[in-house]
């Protein structure tokens, strides 16, 4: 252990592979030098399917890879043209994107949850010629809408189920585009090194379309210099070694996994792991163990909440020991923030609240071989940041995008200085700028080309050699950053005072009855106020405890004993920040913050413009003396089928 | 009888006491085919699924299961004819979990004995190892992964049901009798029900038989509907057909004055 973290200080650690070689200079051809290396000795990713753990050493994955990629070359695929992906984290995926790249074309992620609309934008936008859709349910959506997407020329399915009746000549399994490909291996003997030979580094390798928390998705162009670079920087700032554990859980088409599970894996060489199902992930984490994750705040949020959701239940013996253990591992995680040293028997005291009480804890949540976390895509509350540290696990935040990954991180070697109100130092490799109207710009190795068939967006963003952010935040003197929000959703009191939303959202979610919530402000108004979108399993269960009667979501949620809950969990939040950023007003909504609503992007972040909107009558209640407010909401049922609510909403105030 | 009829009821009557139960039923299924079975409460429904899985014996009429007479057969030695059902109240041990109680439904299929079993030998280990196999891909099927390992007592109605559907499943079913799958359950779950039918259909190749009360799952799933009232056979045909007969209409709704 002593010895890992030894290495794993700035500047010692140099990843396995040089990029800038040419027999490693892009990625199929860093998978070439890795099946070369390992072989069959070797597992490459683990995925559990019928309860059982399945390996595919390294030799299986690059068979896979070949034969799908001569298959593609087969059915016609050309240097250059893309291929979308769409399905959950699966061998298959990964094999699919190499596939892709060693064929000489260019993977474009998709995301499962994505509604036809989505789907259809993107394929038609990135013109995609061959979709991989993993099961019936992918496969219907791109169905609905493929006469509008001539120039899809065949869909490949790898999971089988359902998929006995469609005769649609369009489909193609993934069995039958891998005897193409052993066919056309037989015609052309050596033709898949050939084709990995013939890739460059500076190929298009993946376009990663942006979530479209402004307006249309665009397309991130990236190389295979920019993947690898990318991965490469982070690798320095975070190090990973060839028998870690690894769990590939978010998104593939997410940037993130893209450069740190997908191309950081390939150079790093550990051993991926697939959950069985999304559902599974808690399970499955348990038995990994890994020594490596990177989730997104949510996640994180989630594995706190569900914490304390389970010591909520917990025997009142146990609970008194979590109790007790909080509080001291919560002293501690200050002191270490303070900079201050325990006493010998402050540190006693931990180790044995370690031994008692957070070992356990860990354990139960898989996170007990961790040896450090990362949260990426968005800010993690510094509240979470404290409440893990106390449990003593180390997470880290990493500040990126689809146009440069990592740009700031909580980098080894400076661990002392992870806590959440910055969001770590500026990464290695990287070069930050702030300009003056409080935008963060950033540039290094790998920063992304430009955009896919918009111009005018890429000269905005990148047209200077830097990368304009479009997130406000400032740069302290030893060089960490300090993240407030988008440039454009800081908010103005009418006071004149700037106040980021997000960051008091991120600290209202801390509640463990606070499911989203979205802050609210402007020119015009005097003082912040919030909307709610309760935690309804975890209320539920509170009222449930409590002898409190209600009939459904909508009750609960104006019940006078939640609001008081909530008020009082807003009131501890509010003694924290300035006076001028408190929360005056709250109202409880009647219902969840939904994606499919549109109120939230694919990635969650919430649309506020959308939002505020929608909810004006609560908007303009919580900015008036009234009590309570009408809402009529229209709301769209999970089979189609739409309906108006009309309910009424408390509005709350906050006394001091 | 042909060969095509894979399971054939012929004028089929039940009584208990002087309540005539089925008064005459005559239908029979093919090989790959979704027939079902709808009336009012009180039809008979659930007594046609009682005869053939041999819990009701018939005062009259014949049952044939391939072309075999197995109107008096006991229902423990139907069940390994290939013939699986599930409950309109659930029958499963509430007690065990998920997997446990597919495994329990194996039972007919496992050869070994209790010796065998309790030494562990490399025989019965095996076979345990292909039965859990097996059990191991209904759970898949049935999107359960999740479950596994959860007490069938702690889980919601509709996932019980889809655990009954998995316990008829382990039988290795030729033949299944559905008693009404969905009742009790939210639309999401009616529909991720529906889709599990369809699927095993195409899976399986099998006939299924399903009595339910929703009419939109019926005509929506089902290629041909028999409808009973008062235990007689008022309508036979495809869902369209049923529908829009008249007689159906007056058991469902009424007569007009």
């Amino acid at each position: 252990m002593e010895d890992i973290l030894e290495k794993a200080k700035i500047g010692s650690y140099v990843p396995p592979i040089d990029i800038n070689d040419p027999a490693t200079n892009t990625v199929p051809k860093i998978f070439r030098y890795q099946r070369r290396k390992y072989g069959n000795k070797k597992v490459a990713m683990r995925k559990k399917n019928l309860g059982i753990w399945q390996e595919y050493p390294w030799e299986e994955g690059y068979e896979h890879v070949k034969k799908v990629c001569l298959g593609l070359v087969a059915l016609g695929l050309r240097h250059g043209e893309k291929v979308s992906i769409v399905g959950d984290n699966d061998p298959e995926w990964f094999w699919a994107e190499w596939a892709v790249q060693s064929a000489g074309g260019v993977a474009v992620g998709l995301y499962v949850d994505s509604i036809p609309d989505e789907l259809q934008y993107i394929i038609n936008h990135s013109e995609s010629v061959i979709v991989f859709a993993k099961d019936q349910e992918q496969v219907d959506k791109i169905l609905s809408f493929i006469e509008k997407s001539p120039q899809i020329r065949k869909i490949i399915y790898w999971e089988y189920k359902g998929m006995w009746k469609y005769e649609q000549p369009i489909l193609i399994s993934w069995r039958e585009v891998e005897d193409l490909g052993k066919e056309y291996e037989k015609e052309h003997p050596g033709k898949f090194e050939e084709l990995i030979d013939q890739t460059k580094p500076e190929d298009l390798a993946i376009i990663s379309y942006t979530s479209g928390t402004t307006g249309l998705p665009k397309g991130a162009l990236a190389s295979h210099w920019t993947m690898l670079s990318n991965a490469y920087w982070e690798l320095i700032a975070m190090p990973w070694f060839e028998d870690d554990d690894y769990v590939s859980y978010l998104p593939p088409a997410w940037v993130g996994e893209q450069f740190f599970g997908i191309a950081g894996g390939l150079i790093a060489g550990p051993r991926i792991n697939f959950p069985e199902e999304p559902e599974t992930l808690m399970e499955n984490l348990r038995e990994i163990a890994p020594k490596f994750l990177i989730f997104n705040p949510r996640l994180w949020e989630s594995i706190a909440s569900t914490i304390q959701a389970k010591m909520i239940d917990a025997h009142p013996f146990k609970k008194f020991f979590y109790n007790r253990a909080q509080t001291i591992g919560y002293k501690r995680a200050d002191a270490e923030l303070a900079g201050k040293q325990l006493s010998f028997l402050g540190r006693v005291i931990n180790k044995v609240a370690d031994l008692v009480v957070f070992r356990c804890v860990r354990d139960r949540m898989g996170l007990s071989g961790l040896r450090f976390g990362i949260t990426g895509g968005g800010p993690l509350s510094p509240e979470c940041f404290r409440f893990f540290r106390a449990l003593n696990v180390p997470i880290r935040q990493i500040f990126g995008s689809s146009e440069i990954l990592p740009l700031t991180a909580h980098i080894s070697g400076k661990e002392r200085d992870i806590e959440g109100e910055s969001i770590g130092f500026v990464a290695p490799g990287r070069e930050v700028r702030i300009t003056d109207d409080n935008e963060i710009l950033g540039r290094g190795d790998g920063l992304c080309l430009g955009y896919y068939k918009d111009p005018e967006k890429t000269a905005e963003t990148l047209g200077d050699g830097w990368y304009h952010t479009g997130d406000a935040g400032h740069l302290t003197e030893e060089g960490k950053v300090i993240y407030w929000d988008r440039v454009k959703d800081l908010l103005e009191l009418s006071s004149g005072i700037k106040f980021p939303p997000q960051y008091v959202e991120g600290k209202l979610k801390f509640s463990p009855y606070v499911k989203d919530c979205m802050v609210l402000g402007g020119k015009d108004r005097g003082y912040v106020t919030a909307i709610i979108a309760l935690d309804y399993e975890i209320c539920s269960r509170w009222a449930e405890s409590h002898s409190i009667a209600y009939t459904t979501f909508i009750d609960l949620s104006q019940k006078d004993e939640i609001i008081k809950l909530i008020r009082e969990d807003i009131g501890k939040v509010n003694r924290n920040l300035p006076e001028a950023q408190r929360v005056k007003k709250f109202a409880n909504l009647h219902k969840e913050f939904d994606p499919d609503e549109a109120e939230l992007t694919r990635t969650r972040k919430l649309r506020r413009t959308f939002m505020e909107d929608r909810y004006k009558a609560i908007t303009e209640g919580m900015y008036s003396d009234k009590k309570e407010v009408h809402v009529e909401a229209a709301v769209v049922y999970r089979d189609g089928r739409r309906a108006v609510v009309k309910t009424v909403i408390k509005i709350n105030k906050i006394e001091e | 009888m042909t060969e095509e009829n894979e399971l054939k009821v012929e004028d089929l009557w039940l009584n208990f006491g002087r309540i005539q139960a089925l008064r005459g039923v005559t239908f029979s299924i093919n090989k790959i085919e979704l027939l079902g079975i709808i009336g009012p409460n009180g039809a008979g429904k659930t007594c046609i699924l009682n005869c053939i899985s041999g819990f009701y014996r018939p005062q009259k009429g014949r049952i044939f299961w391939r072309g075999r007479d197995i109107t008096n057969l006991a229902s423990h030695k139907i069940a390994p004819l290939g013939i699986g059902r599930t409950f309109q109240t659930l029958t499963l041990y509430t007690g065990l979990n998920v997997l446990d109680n597919l495994m329990a439904a194996r039972h007919i299929k496992i050869k070994k004995n209790l010796i065998t079993g309790a030494l562990y030998f490399k025989w019965a280990r095996d076979e345990e190892i292909r039965h859990r196999r097996y059990v191991e891909e209904i759970i898949d099927f049935l999107e359960i992964e999740h479950l596994r390992y959860r007490v069938l007592g702690t889980l919601p109605y509709g996932m019980r049901k889809r655990v009954d559907l998995g316990r008829a499943l382990a039988l290795e079913p030729k033949l299944l009798l559905l008693d009404e799958p969905m009742a009790g359950m939210s639309f999401e779950e009616r529909e991720d029900m529906a889709r599990f039918i369809i699927d095993i259909i195409e899976a399986l190749k099998i006939p299924i038989i399903i009595v339910e009360h929703d009419m939109g799952v019926i005509t929506d799933i089902c290629d041909r509907v028999i409808v009973l009232d008062l235990g007689q056979q008022i309508a036979h045909g495809t869902p369209m057909e049923v529908m829009n007969n008249p007689k159906v209409v007056e058991a469902y709704i009424g007569k007009k004055e």
